[in-house]
C-alpha cells in the first residue's frame, strides 16, 4: 500500500496513509503518514466510537496541509487502552 | 507501549510457513506533491487493503496469493453492509464496525459537514496481503488505479493498509 501511495503521489495526486505498523511504513516511506499505535485493523480506533474515528480520520486527511517534509510519519498522540504486542504476535504466528 | 515490530514478526511468519526470506522494499526518498486547494474543496477517495467487501459480493479470501482483485465501493454504502476477511490482523472489531479500518460512515459525515469538499464516486478495496510481485504493483496495478482516480477527479487519496 505504501508502494501504491508513492505511485499515486508521483502521478500528481496528494496522498495520506494511516499506518499501524511504524517499522513497515518507515521502510516503504509513503509520501506522508499518520501512525496510530493501535492493533492493525483499529486504524481509526475502537468500534462504536465515532468521535474517535472522526478525530483520527480528520487528522489523516489534514496531513497534506500539516506536513511539509516528504516521508514524514506523524505519531497520533492518543494511546491504545492496553498493550497488544502479544495479541499481534499470536495472530501473525498462528498456523 | 513501543510500536510492534512487524518486520521481525512477519519474517518469522514467512519462515514458519516455509517461504524464502521476504525481500522488503526500503526507500530513502519519496515522491511529494503538495495540495493545490484547501481540504474543504477536495474530492476525497479512499483505499483499504483490510479485506473489506460489500456484503453482496464474494468475501475476500485471506489465504489467496497475488490476488489483484480490486473492488469499487459505492460511497453511499452504509458501514453495516460489509464483510471483513483477513488473516494478517484480528478482524473482530472491524467486523462489528467497519469504520475501524474503512471509515465510510465518518467520511460521509465530514462531507456533510463541509470538512472535505466531496467524496469521489468510487472508494476502493484491494491490494490485500500476499502480493509478492512488486513490479506488478508498481508498473501495472497502481498506475491502472491512478487512471481511475483521474477519471473520478480525485484531489486527495487516503490509504489504509492492513
Amino acid at each position: 500500500m505504501g508502494l501504491v501511495a508513492r505511485v499515486v503521489e508521483a502521478a500528481g495526486i496528494p496522498t495520506a496513509l494511516v499506518s499501524t505498523g511504524r517499522d513497515l511504513t518507515a521502510q516503504v516511506l509513503p509520501p506522508r503518514s499518520l501512525f496510530v499505535n493501535a492493533p492493525m485493523g483499529n486504524h481509526f480506533g475502537e468500534p462504536g466510537a465515532p468521535e474517535q474515528q472522526r478525530r483520527i480520520l480528520t487528522a489523516a486527511l489534514e496531513l497534506p496541509w500539516t506536513v511539509d517534509r516528504p516521508g514524514a510519519i506523524v505519531d497520533w498522540p492518543e494511546p491504545w487502552h492496553e498493550n497488544f504486542t502479544d495479541k499481534v504476535r499470536s495472530t501473525l504466528l498462528a498456523m | 507501549m513501543e510500536p510492534v515490530r512487524y518486520v521481525d514478526l512477519l519474517n518469522q511468519r514467512y519462515r514458519q510457513q516455509g517461504f524464502p526470506p521476504y525481500d522488503w522494499t526500503i526507500n530513502a526518498e519519496t515522491p511529494f506533491c503538495p495540495p493545490t486547494r484547501p481540504l474543504e474543496d477536495c474530492r476525497v477517495s479512499m483505499l483499504t487493503s483490510g479485506g473489506v467487501a460489500h456484503c453482496s459480493v464474494t468475501p475476500w479470501n485471506p489465504t489467496a496469493k497475488n490476488d489483484f482483485r480490486l473492488d469499487e465501493i459505492e460511497p453511499a454504502t452504509p458501514g453495516t453492509d460489509f464483510t471483513v476477511n483477513d488473516s494478517y490482523y484480528d478482524t473482530a472489531d472491524a467486523s462489528v464496525d467497519v469504520n475501524c479500518v474503512f471509515p465510510v460512515d465518518r467520511l460521509r459525515e465530514l462531507a456533510a459537514d463541509g470538512v472535505i469538499g466531496s467524496i469521489a464516486p468510487r472508494l476502493w478495496s484491494g491490494f490485500m496481503g500476499r502480493i509478492y510481485s512488486r513490479t506488478r504493483v508498481v508498473d501495472e496495478a497502481a498506475p491502472a488505479l491512478v487512471e481511475e482516480l483521474r477519471n473520478d477527479e480525485v484531489d486527495l487519496f487516503l490509504l489504509v493498509p492492513a
